[in-house]
């Protein structure tokens, strides 16, 4: 359960403070996995960010005791001068995991990337760093997963991997996601928050949330 | 709750984390991390020697070599200050979605590494005066060290408010060297205070890198003198400045995220 408290989050502009969020009030469950839908620039990915705690609102509290991951987003994290497995020992050092000689192996043999691990990222392709850090991400355990279209680079194989990592974690945990790709949101997720003007709207069922997204009747299940 | 050691021990987890990962991304070249420290000792050296060779053998009983070694790792250090310690705090905007490392993490991993790259590079002159067997005198060491501490506090502090200033004001940034280029003449860097009229010496010594450096030489060499620098003055500005940075640091620090 996420409890968002008379949240305000603006960004300073020429045109004066954007706001982004007014006085928000919101709870949604996390128990399912979340997709966050909204036009482009209707804050999905801030507040995204809130949620992570990579940044924090003007006013207001978000208030949650689950462990969130960082937002996995495409390059959070990477250094590109920097091999591939001295990057993930950054990111297990950051986030205190126990052992790294293990979670290195298992970022290694999960992002399939086998010698070049041992390789800058810079020589990588963008599919395989998004490998890398998906896989930095789902091996270090955390309540909630948060993606932010890290998952649509992979190959087809990759993302059925990516989907029953996901799958499997959420057993246990809950993953809240933001993307464009609707196929990739009913891949992943079960319910939906929608972003519109500023207001947050949560919808139980997948498909009654895409369709208000879109503007389309509802389609039938089992098409 | 989390107990305070526990928090010290995060902080310092992520600061070693951040100190190899600057380590890693900066000196992974053939040069490597030997050219962190022989490059500023090269630069300094090199001028400190061309000047002594220049221009005679001593400044007010002071080898001119040793002299000029001083100014130079001082005023290095305020270069390094402003730029690489002021700008680590938008470097490393990237690491902040981690919501364990926030901009002071990124700052004192840089400020911990300049200040231990000018040591390395003090080390290496010592080490070649020593070799050259130039006669050096070495007479109040504590009042020496206490003053590269008292210096690198001041740097920070400066070095944090700058930060700051241009994650709000990026135009600090291009006007920044119209600064800094006058610190290498005012700070008496080339000359001594004594040199210059008694009357001229309120338009030098309101700034503390004279007292930092006039004073250093005078713990090496007290025959030097310290007239018209006092270390109570050193350390009051930077109390003052550090108080000031550490304040607006903790006023800004969730806005500069979103910067």
């Amino acid at each position: 359960m996420i409890e968002i408290r008379n949240l305000t989050k603006s960004y300073p502009s020429k045109l004066g403070p954007q706001y982004i969020f007014k006085n928000l009030n919101f709870t949604f469950p996390t128990e399912r996995n979340v997709a966050i839908l909204g036009k482009n620039g209707a804050g999905k990915s801030t507040l995204f960010r809130l949620l992570a705690k990579s940044e924090y609102p003007d006013r207001g509290q978000i208030l949650t005791n689950r462990a969130m991951s960082w937002p996995v987003a495409l390059q959070t994290g990477i250094h590109p001068h920097m091999t591939g497995r001295e990057n993930t020992r950054f990111i297990g050092r950051i986030n205190n995991v126990r052992s790294l000689k293990n979670y290195e192996h298992r970022v290694q043999k999960f992002a399939e990337l086998e010698k070049k691990f041992d390789l800058p990222v810079r020589n990588y392709s963008s599919g395989m760093r998004a490998k890398l850090v998906f896989a930095c991400c789902m091996n270090i355990d955390f309540d909630i997963y948060l993606i932010d279209e890290a998952t649509s680079v992979g190959d087809p194989l990759f993302r059925k991997k990516a989907k029953e990592t996901l799958k499997e974690k959420s057993k246990t945990s809950g993953v809240i996601m933001v993307s464009h790709e609707l196929d990739q949101v009913r891949e992943y997720c079960s319910s939906v928050v929608l972003i519109e003007d500023g207001k947050l709207t949560y919808y139980e069922d997948l498909e009654e949330g895409i369709s208000v997204y879109t503007n389309q009747p509802k389609k039938e299940k089992g098409k | 709750m989390l107990s305070f050691s526990d928090q010290l021990a995060a902080w310092r987890r992520v600061i070693f984390a951040l100190l190899l990962r600057e380590l890693q991304s900066k000196f992974n070249d053939k040069l490597g991390l030997g050219w962190a420290f022989f490059e500023p000792f090269l630069f300094i050296f090199a001028l400190s020697f061309a000047r002594s060779f220049i221009s005679g053998s001593e400044v007010h009983s002071m080898p001119i070599l040793i002299f000029m070694m001083v100014g130079m790792v001082a005023i290095q250090s305020f270069m390094a200050s402003l730029g690489a310690v002021a700008g680590s705090i938008k470097k490393n905007k990237p690491l902040y979605a981690f919501r364990q490392v926030q901009p002071i993490a990124a700052f004192v991993t840089s400020l911990f590494l300049e200040c231990a790259i000018k040591l390395g590079a003090i080390s290496l002159l010592s080490l070649t005066i020593y070799l050259l067997q130039i006669d050096v005198q070495f007479e109040n060491p504590l009042l020496l060290i206490s003053l590269y501490a008292l210096m690198w506090t001041f740097l920070g502090s400066v070095g944090l408010l700058f930060g700051i200033i241009t994650s709000y004001v990026p135009e600090i940034n291009k006007i920044k060297n119209l600064f800094t280029r006058p610190m290498f003449f005012i700070s008496c860097v080339f000359f001594s205070l004594q040199d210059v009229p008694e009357k001229y010496w309120p338009y030098l010594n309101w700034n503390p890198m004279v007292h930092f450096i006039e004073l250093s030489r005078y713990a090496l060499y007290p025959s030097y003198g310290h007239n018209g620098v006092s270390i109570e003055y050193a350390a009051s500005i930077t109390i003052l400045i550090l108080f000031f940075s550490l304040a607006l640091y903790h006023h800004t620090w969730k806005r500069v995220l979103s910067r």
